[in-house]
């Protein structure tokens, strides 16, 4: 429990301590004021309440969802090195986006906008791309998941790009493209962003009892099914959850690399393998990491701000390749 | 008694290579069966169809007198427990963590271990000595360490038949004997055991019957003593009389 508790105790704070810092400088406890008489708080509550707390809780969100997905890609690949982003998922959600932010920008269903489906189903189509093309011959190597992971990857955000380019003058969605693109967390609307919370610990929720199922998997495929596991129907629902997880993240912050490898390999070293207690201690830790990326990526260059995707390129590119280099002797399956 | 194990008839192929036509025997409950033949000959696929990881393609395999479709799968998985030949484990898994997934086909829909499961864990550690390496991780064990954690995996099934796919490959030849004598001693326990076995030494020692699987022919079934000869094993391991006529003579010096 303790595991759960530090990290989410560190997150508040994080929250409170992010919402203060930018151009106009709040304490926390002018953050506490607001927050408790929001009718009273002016110019502060403006500032909190439409700019600050939508983003730095977008950023929670982002972190919380790509940390999940990279435990549960890394469960079902068996490998430390899957994460949305390297597979091609992040990169299929933004295609899927960007198709619905260009040719169907007023399509809805039930309040649901075409945006978030449609990259849903970008990053379903990219993941099924990618495990057929990795699983080649009835099991899986490395280097096939990683080579199609980028494969398909640098395709998508080929495509994406040139949507971008095509409608470069006339749409307002470029910028939302761009955005995306450079994995920038834009200021979402407090319907979006309560939606996208309520979908994210739904789904965190229905992942929990398959964490356990993943660490059966880890065993061998083979291995699983032997010992009850439906091999296949788990593989689907991790598939479709991520997949999930991965539109949502996308739907905020675009393309944001490595989170979901950095988080749980560093959780990893400290909880262990078992992906039943990496599953919420890697949200609240990526949901904790992101949001402190994101303060440092709209502060430390003030008054011009750099994408937190960049941020995470930096610190997650040599950890992707610090992990390659020391993959366990097994992990080519 | 209703047979443990039996095959009606099976057929099994892959692709366009047949592996059995009509392959049909029984296990008795206690019985210690050696499973031989060449390389290629079908040994593990056997194996896999007693466990109903794979569906034969003709006939029928039974497991205490119940057809393996009718079995659901946990059950099945309580009942009958196979050790693979490999296993990888890509992260960082504990011995105790690794041999708690025995426990799985006895855990309800949250998963979570029980007391009776911690005890299953803890006495099939024990039976295979591992108790001391309880925390030490899987990854990084030898070749005989793992074949002792894979066992265990089986044992906290729980099962009553318990099929090995070549427990003694890549085993020193201390280590084999180690193996062997704690197959003895689950034996001893009711547990009845199919193995797939190379070392004939090791199979006339400690194997009441045999599976010899031939690749051209059906499958020769009976006592290991019988099966177990020289005009037998030439044909199915296609090797030149003088050269297994030396490899015969000498195995009882290897044995004493």
């Amino acid at each position: 429990m303790f595991t759960l508790a530090l990290p989410a105790l560190l997150l508040l704070l994080a929250v409170f301590i992010s919402a203060g810092m930018g151009a106009v400088k709040l304490s926390p406890g002018d953050v506490l004021r607001a927050l408790l008489h929001p009718s009273a708080a002016g110019d502060t509550g403006v500032i909190l309440f439409s700019l600050r707390l939508p983003r730095v809780l977008a950023a929670g969100l982002v972190g919380a969802a790509l940390s999940a997905t990279g435990v549960l890609f890394q469960g079902l690949f068996r490998n430390p090195l899957a994460d949305p982003f390297v597979l091609g998922a992040s990169g299929g959600a933004a295609l899927g986006g960007a198709v619905a932010v260009f040719f169907l920008p007023s399509l809805t269903f039930a309040g649901v906008g075409a945006t978030e489906l449609l990259a849903f189903a970008g990053s379903l189509v990219a993941m099924a791309i990618v495990w057929k093309l990795a699983r080649a011959g009835g099991h899986f190597a490395m280097e096939n998941m990683l080579l199609a992971g980028f494969a398909i990857g640098t395709m998508l955000n080929a495509a994406t790009s040139a949507l971008e380019l095509r409608q470069e003058a006339t749409n307002p969605g470029t910028r939302i493209l761009e955005a995306w693109l450079h994995g920038e967390i834009t200021v979402p609307s407090w319907t979006q962003l309560s939606w996208v919370a309520v979908v994210e610990v739904a789904v965190l929720l229905l992942a929990l009892p398959l964490a356990r199922q993943l660490n059966t998997l880890a065993l061998s495929e083979e291995y699983a099914a032997q010992l009850g596991v439906h091999v296949d129907r788990l593989r689907v629902l991790v598939v479709v959850l991520g997949s999930l997880l991965t539109a949502l993240a996308v739907s905020l912050g675009g393309l944001i690399g490595f989170v979901g490898l950095l988080v749980p390999h560093f959780l990893r070293l400290i909880l262990g393998p078992d992906h039943f207690r990496l599953l919420p201690a890697s949200a609240l830790c990526g949901a904790l990491f992101l949001v402190v990326a994101d303060t440092i990526a709209r502060t430390a260059f003030a008054p011009s701000e750099i994408p937190v995707g960049m941020l995470t390129a930096f610190l997650g590119a040599p950890a992707f390749l610090y992990l390659l280099n020391h993959r366990p002797r097994s992990a080519s399956l | 008694m209703a047979a443990i194990l039996e095959f009606r008839s099976v057929g099994f192929t892959f692709g366009a290579r047949t592996v059995f036509r009509e392959l049909s025997f029984c296990v008795q409950p206690g019985e210690t069966v050696a499973l031989m033949g060449p390389n290629g000959s079908g040994k593990t696929t056997l194996l896999k169809l007693a466990a109903a990881l794979l569906r034969p393609a003709a006939g029928e395999v039974l497991v205490q007198g119940r057809e393996l479709k009718q079995w659901p799968r946990r059950e099945l998985s309580c009942c009958v427990a196979l050790v693979p030949q490999h296993l990888d484990v890509p992260f960082a898994f504990r011995v105790e963590e690794i041999v708690a997934q025995g426990r799985v086909p006895h855990l309800g829909f949250f998963g979570g271990l029980r007391g009776d499961d911690l005890d299953a864990v803890e006495s099939a550690m024990e039976s295979v000595d591992i108790l001391g390496m309880r925390h030490r991780i899987f990854a990084e064990l030898s070749g005989g360490e793992r074949q002792r954690v894979k066992i265990a995996i089986a044992l906290a099934q729980q099962p009553q038949l318990m099929l090995l796919d070549e427990p003694t490959q890549h085993l020193d030849l201390g280590r084999q004997i180690e193996v062997m004598a704690l197959l003895r001693r689950l034996v001893e326990r009711g547990i009845t055991i199919v193995a797939a076995m190379h070392d004939l030494a090791l199979v006339r020692e400690h194997c009441s019957s045999g599976i010899l699987l031939m690749p051209d022919s059906p499958a020769l079934i009976g006592p290991v003593h019988d099966l177990l000869r020289a005009d037998l094993l030439q044909r199915a391991y296609r090797v030149e009389r003088p050269g297994l006529d030396r490899y015969l003579a000498s195995e009882p010096a290897r044995r004493r």
